[in-house]
């Protein structure tokens, strides 16, 4: 389809459906031209079928819109990074349910999902996750310790966000959709998007933003708005969907009529439905969608279709709404046991190498263990610190009488 | 620039533009901030000047437009956002309490907020429901904001300027009904104040000295509370007028110290009486001064009820008798 | 926090609260047996909770030295529940005590403050274990723990911990500023003091800018107002707060001070005794022609002495024979308990106009005293009271009152009791008059006496011998010898 003569950006002006979805990206450098955006759209539009690159059973078949070198570095790499995530997620678990931890958020299933849009990412790029990415925070460089605070109710975020590209977790459903599309409204107003193909900023210096969030979240309006406001600014943005089914005891059914990634396409820009149990698949399909956003064609929607097999957090009890049969069914499509089955079957790693595997993930959940049992509680000042970042004298005496208070006490540090 | 007779509203227009030709990371977001320059005209030629990277027509969406202001503001940007009436604030409340107040906290410090939220509020203007509110009190009662109002152009520039300076998230109180109203601007004033921290305009100040009792507001209320001491002065009676300027965190020194001196306080607010500004000023007054005190603080505000038709407005608001009133009664104790 | 205890080499797991508001939980099954050697995170054994099954991890490596509680008991949340040896290569154990499942030297989570869900859904269904108290004293919630609430002791405090040690005893939340340390109060500072202290200083007409605090932080005291009426009296007038509307043509007068105290008097005396009033009309020309000859005396030199100073000592005498008159009627705190009081000493109580309204100081034991002596004492207590200074010891613990209505003119009246006694004589002024004397007319000095009394305590009988012995003595002053 031959699209419309491209015309100066002016938002005022009337214009066609097809004008618009052109302009927004053509305004950028003039490339790609309106029609290939329309042709794309329509191209990563999967129906019925998932993008899906090794199937459960651990066979490897490429898809040509979707182009990855496998080699066996990166096989291997992404089978650690969901072995140890995996571990000191059920160490996580076990610290809970031992009386260590108030809470523990799962990822149990979701492996693949997170480390394969984590690995995907770019130094430069920025994360916002929700509070169960404790995979992508690993990709970010995040220790899993530093995950800790939150659950153990000794901080609220114990990374640096801002070094690490990994926001804080975010615990209002769908809040941080909003702040990751303003972020990557930054990114395109610093001209950080959409350098000259093949130049050196392109590939050192153009940046684009993930949100992760889940079904559930996708009823909220802050993610209806985050997908508006992207869409009218042209923002380098993938909204990634962790579609596990469930949020708390409801079904994704609940959430909506249609498929998740179909959701998109009323905003404007493409959506992809991937295999959230495939890690080659998710870091296949988010490499392109940040590339898209990188290059000035974002935002990009993209469903990981994936399952949360132990409960949403350790409060909830999943045996009341849901049947034994499906997670037995989910088992059978375990992101790591179909990595490592192909790791064996072409030869590509050995049992030596899933030994230690195995002990380095000993390791890592020990160490995991011992920093969380090790942790104190903050002293009193913790309440009042970093409330604001300039002077605060109403705070700064209200600090004051609380110590004066708890100096009154006749044994310091006692009865607490 | 010397300094000038101006409005309200046109003495924040130059308070914006003079903060945006100063810091290119400044940033204007709202519902019809940019072509139409604001509803109020408070945004007027910005656009024009800056370009539409840097005064932004957002999608009609208050959650929006606070939320992807903070992504901004974590980006390195300084925005300062449009919420078009005080009665459309509350769809972008929760981000304004679950994000703008919490995120430096929840950080410690590694990302801070240093973003504008501008709100024009108040009664009087003969207006439709949601468009007469003054929701400020909501605000004071999360830690993690400030929240300041200005009632005249001077303070108007000075406290916006000082607001988009300010590292931490600044909630903007605009008192819309007196927009319009002129008054004297030199935007080199205060200029040499402008590092001070906290900011020397995020304080209480003296608008009228008296004797016989203390009388507090904020915003809309203070041409009132000044026609009030006039006419006061005339039945001879001095009254003391104190504009708070900062409601969170409130500057009481000056209160107290003015208290001490005459024993009697009314404080006045357009705001609903129960749990309001009005009743933690009357608290803490009490607390801090109950020697000094010859009768208790007595609260001027606005009943209880959902802000009424606009033709019963007048019953509503405090004006200039209500005050007097108020003033009489805390003097016969 | 339960569940674990460090630093033994036996070490016992107790029943966690797995985050579900368990009180309690039923063992369903052991996963190991006495003697097997388990790992970290190794599974120990089933529980149920709100009818589902939880695993719990082993939190600690070694071998299982006891299983403490059988398949099928239910056991509180805390309830040791296994005992593991974590260093079993090291010899037989002695028989020490395991480690008490006491809490971490890490500290216990945070209290419903963490993360999750936005909204929470889930429900418990029937036996819901949300809301319930776990063994350690929380709560159960979604997401976490309510923490159990106040301790029932409370910490003890440094020093005496009187809350009214200011700065110690400050409000958790605010640092109080206290009033100024300075005994000086800057000049345009308004007086300090508290609300009931400024209502006695309003009560009483004083204004408090000229009351000196005797308090180091210039607070004024209760003391401090009461001393300033004796010493320095009152600057209010009656005109204040009088104001004037010319619309009404009226001018509205707040009750305040005297008045108020005053007409509050008034009203308690004149509505609970039965007031009787008798009069006596009296030829006082002897007493006129004593008094005249009384007055070149040396010890009378300096006084002055008229009417008002016979009917003083005409009443101390009189109420020698009639002591009813001086005694109070008092209501009893039951039913049947009244009294009724008879004084032996008379505390006489002068009515004065001042310029703050009526007041009636007393002349304490105004019965030892002789006619001079009363004079002395009408003269000093009339000069207090039109000074405005008379002090509120001054006008308390009378027994009798005589009011002087004759200084303005007037013949007599119905004098109000003072509360607190039981009578009054109003003295009214003494004129000439047409009189008889031995069967002829003749022109005399002659006043009426009017008493009041209350019927409650003094009848018919004793009031008139008492208003005749009164009378009599102004009459006939030689009489005085024979009481």
């Amino acid at each position: 389809m031959a699209g419309p003569p491209v015309q100066p950006s002016d938002p005022y002006l009337p214009t066609t459906a097809g004008e618009a979805a052109a302009r927004g990206a053509a305004g950028l450098r003039g490339r790609p031209t309106p029609s290939e955006v329309i042709a794309g759209l329509r191209a990563t539009s999967h129906g019925e079928d998932l993008i899906q690159l090794l199937s459960p059973e651990g066979t490897l078949t490429p898809n040509d819109d979707f182009p990855i070198e496998v080699t066996v570095d990166l096989l291997r790499g992404l089978y650690r990074d969901m072995v140890l995530v995996r571990r000191f997620d059920r160490e996580g678990n076990a610290l809970q349910r031992q009386g260590q931890l108030s809470i523990w958020v799962p990822l149990l299933g979701q492996e693949a999902a997170q480390i394969g849009a984590g690995r995907a990412m770019r130094p430069a790029d920025m994360a916002f996750p929700s509070y169960r990415e404790h995979g992508v925070a690993w990709c970010r460089g995040v220790d899993p310790t530093q995950l800790l605070g939150i659950f153990r109710g000794t901080d609220q975020c114990g990374w640096d966000p801002k070094a690490t590209r990994f926001n804080s977790y975010t615990i209002v459903i769908g809040n941080q959709v909003l702040n990751a599309t303003g972020y990557a409204m930054g990114q395109r107003f610093d001209g950080v998007i959409g350098s000259a193909p093949g130049s050196e900023d392109a590939v050192t210096s153009d940046e684009a933003t993930i949100a992760f969030f889940g079904d559930g979240a996708t009823s909220q309006g802050d993610v209806h708005e985050g997908m508006v406001f992207a869409a009218a600014f042209d923002a380098p943005i993938v909204f990634y969907c962790q579609n596990n089914q469930w949020a708390i005891s409801e079904p994704v059914a609940k959430q909506s009529r249609v498929p998740l990634w179909e959701r998109s396409t009323g905003y404007g820009f493409p959506g992809v439905r991937v295999d959230g149990n495939d890690v080659l698949a998710c870091l296949a399909v988010t490499r392109w969608a940040l590339e898209e956003c990188r290059s000035g064609n974002g935002p990009v929607m993209i469903e990981a279709f994936t399952y949360r097999m132990d409960a949403h957090t350790t409060s909830d009890d999943p045996t009341r709404y849901r049947m034994a049969a499906e997670e037995e069914h989910w088992k059978l499509l375990d992101p790591i046991q179909r990595v490592k089955v192909h790791l064996s079957r072409q030869g590509l790693a050995d049992q030596d190498f899933f030994e230690q595997v195995a002990g380095e993930a000993d390791e890592l959940a020990a160490r995991f263990r011992a920093h969380c049992i090790g942790m104190p509680k903050p002293p009193p000042e913790r309440i009042f610190a970093n409330v604001y970042t300039e002077p605060h004298h109403q705070l700064e005496q209200q600090l004051a009488g609380h110590l004066e208070y708890l100096a009154g006490f006749a044994e310091q540090d006692g009865g607490r | 620039m010397a300094p000038i007779t101006t409005t309200l509203a046109k003495a924040l227009n130059t308070g914006l533009r003079s903060a945006m030709e100063d810091d290119p990371k400044v940033i204007v977001m709202g519902e019809d901030v940019g072509r139409l320059g604001g509803v109020f005209r408070v945004t007027d030629g910005l656009q024009k000047d800056f370009g539409d990277n840097r005064v932004l027509d957002t999608p009609l969406a208050e959650s929006g437009i606070i939320g992807t202001a903070v992504g901004l503001a974590m980006r390195g940007y300084r925005p300062v956002t449009e919420i078009q009436f005080d009665g459309f604030v509350f769809p972008g409340f929760d981000q304004i309490i679950s994000q703008v107040a919490k995120i430096t906290y929840r950080t410690q410090g590694a990302w801070s907020m240093p973003m504008v939220i501008r709100i024009p509020f108040g009664g009087g203007i003969g207006a439709v429901e949601h468009h007469a509110e003054s929701p400020e009190s909501f605000f004071c009662h999360i830690g993690g904001l400030r929240v300041v109002a200005c009632s005249n152009p001077q303070d108007a520039y000075d406290m916006l300027r000082a607001a988009i300076a300010c590292e931490d998230p600044v909630v903007f109180f605009e008192p819309k009904r007196r927009y319009w109203e002129k008054g004297t601007l030199d935007p080199e004033l205060n200029s040499a104040a402008s590092g001070e921290r906290p900011p020397r305009c995020f304080s209480s100040v003296l608008r009228r000295p008296g004797t016989d009792v203390t009388v507090v507001s904020y915003g809309p209320s203070m041409p009132v509370l000044m026609a009030a001491a006039d006419a006061a002065a005339i039945e001879g009676r001095s009254l003391e007028i104190i504009d708070l300027r900062t409601l969170s965190p409130l500057d009481l020194d000056p209160v107290v110290e003015s208290v001490r001196r005459t024993g009697r306080m009314v404080v006045v607010s357009e705001a609903p009486l129960e749990s309001s500004i009005t009743s933690n000023i009357a608290a803490r007054v009490t607390e801090e001064a109950f020697y000094s005190l010859a009768a208790p603080v007595v609260r001027v505000a606005g009943f209880d009820t959902p802000y009424p038709p606009s033709r019963l407005e007048d019953e509503y608001l405090p004006d200039l008798d209500k005050v007097l009133d108020a003033v009489d009664r805390v003097m016969a104790w | 926090m339960t569940g674990t205890s460090t630093g033994t080499r036996l070490q016992v797991f107790s029943m966690p609260d797995v985050g579900e508001g368990l009180t309690e939980a039923e063992v369903l099954g052991w996963r190991v047996a006495v003697g097997d050697s388990v790992t970290v995170n190794q599974i120990l054994v089933e529980i149920e909770t709100a009818k589902a099954a939880v695993e719990l991890p082993s939190p600690f490596a070694g071998r299982v030295h006891a299983l403490l509680v059988e398949p099928g008991v239910t056991v509180e949340v805390g309830t040791p529940i296994i005992s593991v040896d974590t260093d079993p290569g090291a010899g037989d154990l002695t028989d020490s005590a395991p480690a008490a499942a006491s809490s971490e030297t890490a500290t216990a989570p945070a209290t419903g403050s963490t993360d999750g869900e936005g909204s929470g859904t889930t429900t418990n269904g029937e036996g819901a274990k949300i809301g319930e108290v776990t063994a350690d004293g929380r709560i159960a919630t979604l997401v976490g723990y309510v923490s159990a609430g106040a301790s029932t002791a409370r910490r003890p405090r440094r020093g005496n911990g009187r809350p009214a040690d200011v700065a110690a005893a400050a409000p958790q939340h605010s640092v109080v500023h206290p009033a100024p340390a300075s005994a000086a109060v800057p000049a345009d500072h308004a007086p300090l003091a508290t609300p009931p202290v400024r209502k006695l200083a309003k009560d009483l007409g004083v204004d408090l800018a000229a009351v000196t605090a005797t308090r180091q932080d210039g607070v004024i005291s209760r003391a401090d107002v009461e001393n300033s009426v004796a010493a320095k009296g009152s600057t209010a007038s009656p005109g204040r707060g009088r104001a004037y509307d010319p619309a009404t043509r009226e001018h509205r007068v707040p009750v305040k001070g005297i008045r108020k105290a005053t007409a509050a008097a008034m009203v308690a005396s004149a509505f609970s005794a039965p007031h009787v009033t008798e009069f006596l009309t009296v030829d006082v020309t002897p007493m006129m022609e004593l008094r005249d000859r009384l007055r070149r005396r040396p010890e009378f030199a300096d006084l002055k002495i008229g009417p008002l100073v016979f009917a003083a000592r005409a009443v101390c005498l009189a109420a020698r024979r009639t002591p009813e008159i001086n005694s109070v009627y008092e209501v009893g705190p039951e039913p049947g308990a009244d009294v009724i009081v008879v004084k032996q000493y008379v505390n006489l109580g002068i009515a004065a106009a001042t310029p703050r309204g009526l007041v009636v100081p007393v002349i304490q034991d105004a019965d030892r005293l002789d006619l001079a002596g009363l004079a002395a004492a009408l003269r000093d207590l009339a000069a207090t009271a039109r000074e405005g200074h008379t002090s509120p010891a001054q006008m308390s613990g009378g027994t009798f009152t005589i009011t002087n209505v004759g200084v303005f003119g007037v013949d007599t009246g119905t004098p109000i009791i003072n509360p607190g006694e039981a009578a009054i004589l109003a003295l009214g002024s003494v004129k000439d008059a047409p009189w008889v004397v031995d069967g002829e007319l003749a022109v005399r000095k002659v006043c009426q006496l009017s008493l009041s009394f209350d019927h409650r305590v003094v009848d018919g009988q004793q009031g008139s011998q008492f208003l005749a012995d009164v009378g009599a003595l102004l009459a006939d002053p030689g009489l005085a010898i024979a009481f």
